[in-house]
């Protein structure tokens, strides 16, 4: 269990970095780039995990992984598009510009 | 008692084969369309596989039916421990049913209301990637099967909701969804890895065999908070709600009604079959009744601010997941069976009343509530159907959601929390300030002559239909209760003969 101490405080200060950076920056490219440090997050945890168990790497968790990036990608993938169409409409990528909307 | 599927060769279970084929082949389709002057074949597609996948699942109902404590285990590769697995139980295809229910009405509803649109090809695979989905979550066997659906869901959904990007606010609403959801899916995913950490699997019987009833350790608080964050921000529980009142409006009217009546409850509905999985009622019932509270109260308070109807409708989404709330709280079987009849009963109702509202739209071109009084006296039929579903949302007698909401208070009282179920009573009568509003201005005299007419036949069948079936399941809810309640003992009750069908083999 000692042995996976460092990658869980990488994990914690991966969280922090991620969340910190969706709520401080305004720019939409960068709170893709929070977006995907947060699911990094969350894929280090599973690798970490899966080689503390058993002496060996356990395949689940790494094969689960390599899915998770799949799927992170098609996220940022659909945001950057939508990104790309707010510059058509606003000429900025600012989001505090986008506050058209009410609560 | 491990049954191979006989409909599928034990490879996916059959609804959802047919709605990725469905889905997969659209474009092909569509590219047909296009060549031949056939314009209409892909939407005539997508409705002939909405109705193959509602056949499908009652074919699934019939071969549960037959046993209740049947479990169908279909696995991809290998046996469930290993490999990503679907665990069909009475619960999924209950939840599948619904979601099959509102899909087909919706993807009718499209036929005419999309028509004027542009790349209808890319709409139509879209929504039948999110049935399937929605499906998949419902029929998942595995945490990780489950995740996997979701995103398939969560993504077109984001897509869908940002579908008319010829506008300023589809975009803006889509890209705030996009980041809270998809930071939930971060923390679902989180949560995920914290579970494979404790016990080594994710398959959920597995899941539940090692961690149901032990002691809370703080590795099982961080992983039930992590786990709610994900689950909360799709199922708009108040702090995570901010992206519904701008997401759901924004969106076309038919997938306005898809998000709001199914895919918020799919996210409840997988919080629910997990966190019963996992955690003792004990755990959580306190703060999910705390949350209950103040998401119905907050939610229909800021309802009543506003002027958009649609807008409206998206608060009163959330006011009517605070009431599902109650029953999940509860812990005990009668509540569970309350929130399961409530999610047929909010998909109906709130479906209609995003639909009605979308043929308003569709003649009026505005949404704006001070707009259009009088509007009543040109579309009496569109109306009308809007009527009972407000009054459904409302709570009144003889509709279906009054069943609903008096089984989910009584089994409040039951719980032996009584205050909840005066807040719910409370919160009813309040909502009901702001369904009759709308009511009163669409009927009364209008000031200045108005240039609208009842909406294409289909359209208008589609509304007539749902406001047929809210009135028959509130004058005779049996079959729909009978059913809602044996979902609701599969997941409470019958958790070791759960873990038995599929352990034993």
């Amino acid at each position: 269990m000692n042995a996976l101490i460092p990658y869980l405080v990488s994990v914690f200060l991966l969280l922090l970095i991620g969340l910190g950076c969706l709520m401080v920056k305004r720019d939409m490219i960068r709170m893709l780039i929070g977006l995907e440090i947060l699911f990094n997050a969350a894929n280090l945890n599973f690798v970490a995990l899966s080689l503390g168990r058993a002496g060996f790497a356990d395949p689940l968790g790494q094969s689960i992984v390599m899915m998770a990036i799949v799927l992170d990608g098609c996220v940022v993938a659909v945001g950057l598009a939508m990104a790309l169409n707010a510059y058509k409409h606003y000429g900025t990528l600012d989001v505090r510009k986008l506050r058209r909307l009410r609560w | 008692m491990v049954m191979t599927y006989p409909l599928s060769a034990s490879f996916l279970p059959l609804p959802l084969a047919v709605l990725l084929l469905g889905g997969g082949t659209l474009p092909l389709i569509g590219l047909l369309a296009e060549k031949t002057g056939l314009r209409r074949l892909k939407e005539l597609w997508a409705i002939a596989f909405s109705t193959l996948n509602l056949i499908s699942i009652y074919l699934l109902y019939q071969e549960l039916r037959a046993s209740p404590g049947r479990v169908i285990v279909s696995s991809l590769l290998g046996s469930p421990p290993l490999a990503g697995c679907f665990e069909i139980d009475t619960l999924g295809v209950y939840m599948a049913g619904c979601v099959a229910l509102l899909g087909f009405l919706s993807v009718v509803y499209s036929y005419h209301y999309m028509e004027e649109e542009s790349r209808l090809t890319e709409f139509y695979t879209l929504v039948l990637l999110m049935m399937a989905g929605m499906t998949g979550v419902a029929l998942a066997g595995d945490f990780f099967t489950l995740f996997v659906f979701w995103e398939m869901m969560a993504i077109s959904s984001y897509v869908l909701v940002a579908f008319l990007k010829h506008r300023w606010a589809p975009i803006e609403a889509g890209f705030k969804y996009l980041i809270m959801s998809a930071t939930g899916s971060a923390f679902l995913l989180l949560s995920m890895s914290l579970l494979y950490g404790l016990t080594g699997t994710l398959n959920f019987a597995y899941l539940s065999a090692s961690l149901r009833g032990a002691a809370p350790t703080p590795w099982l608080l961080l992983l039930l908070s992590a786990l709610l964050i994900g689950f909360g921000v799709k199922a708009a529980i108040v702090p995570l709600h901010t992206w519904l009142p701008d997401a759901h409006p924004e969106a076309p009217s038919p997938i306005s009604a898809l998000l709001s009546g199914v895919v918020i409850e799919t996210g409840l509905y997988a919080m629910t079959r997990i966190f019963y999985l996992i955690f003792h009622p004990d755990l959580f019932g306190v703060m999910m009744a705390a949350l209950a509270l103040i998401t119905m109260t907050f939610a229909n308070i800021l309802a009543l601010l506003q002027d958009d109807i649609k807008r409206m409708l998206a608060y009163s989404s959330i006011a009517q997941m605070g009431y599902m709330l109650i029953g999940v709280s509860t812990g005990t079987a009668y509540g569970i069976m309350g929130t399961l009849l409530h999610v047929l009963n909010h998909s109906l109702m709130k479906g209609l009343a995003f639909l009605a509202a979308g043929n308003i739209v569709y003649e009026t071109g505005t949404r704006d509530i001070r707009k259009l009084v009088g509007v009543g006296r040109r579309m009496p039929y569109t109306v009308f159907s809007l009527f009972v579903a407000l009054l459904g949302l409302g709570g009144i007698p003889s509709t279906n959601g009054f069943i609903s909401k008096f089984i989910l208070f009584s089994s409040a009282i039951g719980a032996g929390m009584p205050l909840l179920a005066v807040a719910g009573v409370l919160n009813s009568a309040l909502s009901m300030a702001y369904y009759l509003r709308v009511l009163k201005t669409l009927v009364s005299t209008p000031e200045e002559e108005i240039e609208a007419g009842e909406p294409p036949l289909p359209m208008l069948a589609v509304t007539l239909f749902m406001a047929l079936l809210i009135i028959l399941l509130g004058v005779y809810p049996s079959p729909a209760i009978r059913y809602a309640s044996a979902a609701s003992r599969a997941l409470v009750l019958r958790l070791e003969s759960y873990m038995e069908a599929v352990m034993g083999g």
